[in-house]
C-alpha cells in the first residue's frame, strides 16, 4: 500500500539541516537551476565572470535568488529551490572544490570540516528527526 | 542464450575518477581509495569472470539532463557515448562503446514488462557512469566491455521505490535472459554510500547503517527492498539515496548469490566508498 503522499512530503521537511529537492522546490527554482547549467559552457562562464549582474539579467529569476546567487549564500539558495547539483556549477566555476563549498553550508571552516571527514564524518546521531528529537 | 552472471555495486565519487586519472595512488588520501578496487581489478580479469557487457546502473549529476527532462528510468541505446564536460573538460577515458543490439531488445522488454522506459540514442555521460568503469577498469585505451548505460532519477522527488528497483532489476533479468547471444553480463548498482552535499547537516557519514546494506544485499535483501525513502535520508543523508541504485543490481540476481569481496572506506570527498562483488546462482 502506498503511504499518504502529505505524510510523505511532511516527512522529507522533517530531517535537520537538509532541504530535500522535491517537486515544490523544483517547480520554484527551475529558472535558477537553468541559469546554473548555463555555466557548463565555456563561453558562459566568461561572460559570467565579467559580470555576474548583468549576466543575470537574461535569467527570469526572483530577485531573491538573484541576490543569494550574488551572496553564494548556498542554504538560501537551497531553500529557494536550488540543487546541490546545478549549485556546482556555480561553486565549480568559483574554482571551489566539492568539499570546499559544501563546508561553507555547515558554519565551520574548511579545515574543521574536512578534519571532520578525515575522522569519520558527521555523526546521524541527533540530526535524524526535528519532530523526534533524534 | 545472454546470462546474468555478477552484481557490482560501487560508490562513484569523483574524486576516485581524478585519483585514477592523475595517477594518486602513492598518496596517502587516495591509497586506500584504489586499493579498495585492487581485488575486483584481479577477479574481473580472468576469462570466467571477464564480461562481455556491463548493464550501468548510475545516475546523471545535472550533466545530460537539466530541468528541462528529468526521466525516472532512461537506457542508453546508441551505439557509443562520450565523456561528459562537467565544467572543468571531459575526463580523459575512452568513449563507452555500447551493445546496442542487446540495450534495444531490453528496452523493448522492459517496456512489454510494463516498465515505460525512456530511450536515448544520444547524450554525455558523467561521473556517474564512468568513474565506475575506472576504478573497475584501471586506465584502458579502450575500455574491455561494452556498457549499457542506465539512468536513475535520484535527484528530483519522488524518486524510484526500492520495491520499484528491484523489480526494474528483475525485469532486466529476464530481458537479458531471453536475448538468444551467449554473452556474460554483470549488472552493477552504482553511486552511495552515504554521505550530504548540502545544508548544516553536510558531511554525514553513517558507517553502520552502510554495514548493514551491505550485509542485508546478501541476508535480508528483503528489508532493503521495502526501506521507505526516508530511512536512507535520515540515517545515510540526502545523497544517501543513491542506493536505491544498487537495489536494481541486486533485484537482477537471483535468490541464491554469493558475496565474493567488499571494501568500505571513509572519507572519500563528502562520501564513505562502498563497494561489493557479488556472483549470481550459477
Amino acid at each position: 500500500m502506498r503511504q499518504d503522499i502529505q505524510d510523505y512530503l511532511a516527512e522529507l521537511e522533517d530531517i535537520p539541516g537538509t532541504r530535500i529537492y522535491t517537486t515544490e522546490r523544483a517547480r520554484q527554482g527551475y529558472w535558477l537551476n537553468q541559469f546554473c547549467m548555463s555555466l557548463m559552457k565555456p563561453e558562459n562562464r566568461e561572460a559570467w565572470r565579467t559580470d555576474e549582474k548583468a549576466y543575470l539579467k537574461a535569467w527570469d529569476m526572483t530577485d531573491q535568488q538573484k541576490a543569494a546567487v550574488l551572496a553564494r549564500d548556498y542554504n538560501l539558495l537551497l531553500e529557494l529551490g536550488g540543487n546541490i547539483y546545478f549549485l556546482a556549477k556555480v561553486f565549480s566555476t568559483d574554482g571551489l572544490s566539492f568539499v570546499q563549498a559544501v563546508s561553507t553550508m555547515t558554519g565551520m571552516s574548511v579545515e574543521d570540516y574536512t578534519a571532520m571527514m578525515n575522522a569519520g564524518g558527521r555523526s546521524p546521531d541527533g540530526v535524524r528527526s526535528i519532530r523526534e528529537g533524534r | 542464450m545472454a546470462r546474468l552472471t555478477a552484481g557490482i555495486g560501487t560508490s562513484h565519487v569523483p574524486l576516485i575518477g581524478v585519483a585514477i586519472d592523475q595517477d594518486k595512488g602513492d598518496d596517502p588520501y587516495f591509497k586506500p581509495v584504489l586499493e579498495a578496487y585492487d581485488w575486483v581489478r584481479d577477479w574481473i580479469k580472468k576469462p570466467e569472470n571477464k564480461p562481455d557487457v556491463v548493464v550501468l546502473v548510475y545516475n546523471d549529476h545535472a550533466s545530460a539532463f537539466d530541468m528541462d527532462l528529468i526521466p525516472t528510468f532512461a537506457i542508453g541505446c546508441g551505439e557509443s557515448y562520450q565523456p561528459a564536460d562537467e565544467g572543468w573538460g571531459p575526463r580523459p577515458v575512452p568513449n563507452v562503446k555500447n551493445h546496442s543490439k542487446l540495450a534495444w531488445h531490453i528496452a523493448q522488454s522492459l517496456i512489454l514488462d510494463d516498465f515505460d522506459m525512456t530511450i536515448i540514442n544520444k547524450m554525455d555521460v558523467d561521473h556517474g557512469l564512468t568513474v565506475p568503469l575506472s576504478a573497475v577498469f584501471d586506465q584502458p585505451r579502450e575500455w574491455p566491455v561494452k556498457v549499457i548505460p542506465l539512468a536513475v532519477n535520484v535527484v528530483t522527488y519522488p524518486v524510484p521505490s526500492g520495491n520499484r528497483c528491484w523489480m526494474l532489476g528483475e525485469a532486466i533479468a529476464r530481458a537479458v535472459e531471453s536475448f538468444p547471444e551467449d554473452l556474460n553480463v554483470q549488472i552493477w548498482g552504482t553511486g552511495g554510500m552515504s554521505h550530504q552535499l548540502q545544508g548544516p547537516r553536510a558531511g554525514l557519514i553513517n558507517r553502520e547503517f552502510d554495514t548493514a546494506f551491505l550485509d542485508d544485499l546478501t541476508q535480508n535483501p528483503e528489508r532493503l527492498r521495502y526501506l521507505p525513502h526516508i530511512e536512507y535520508l535520515r540515517e545515510a543523508g540526502s545523497e544517501g539515496i543513491e542506493l536505491v541504485m544498487w537495489l536494481i543490481m541486486r533485484g537482477a540476481l537471483g535468490a541464491s548469490i554469493k558475496e565474493l569481496h567488499r571494501a568500505y572506506h571513509v572519507p572519500t570527498s563528502n562520501t564513505a566508498l562502498g563497494h561489493i562483488v557479488l556472483e549470481n546462482a550459477k
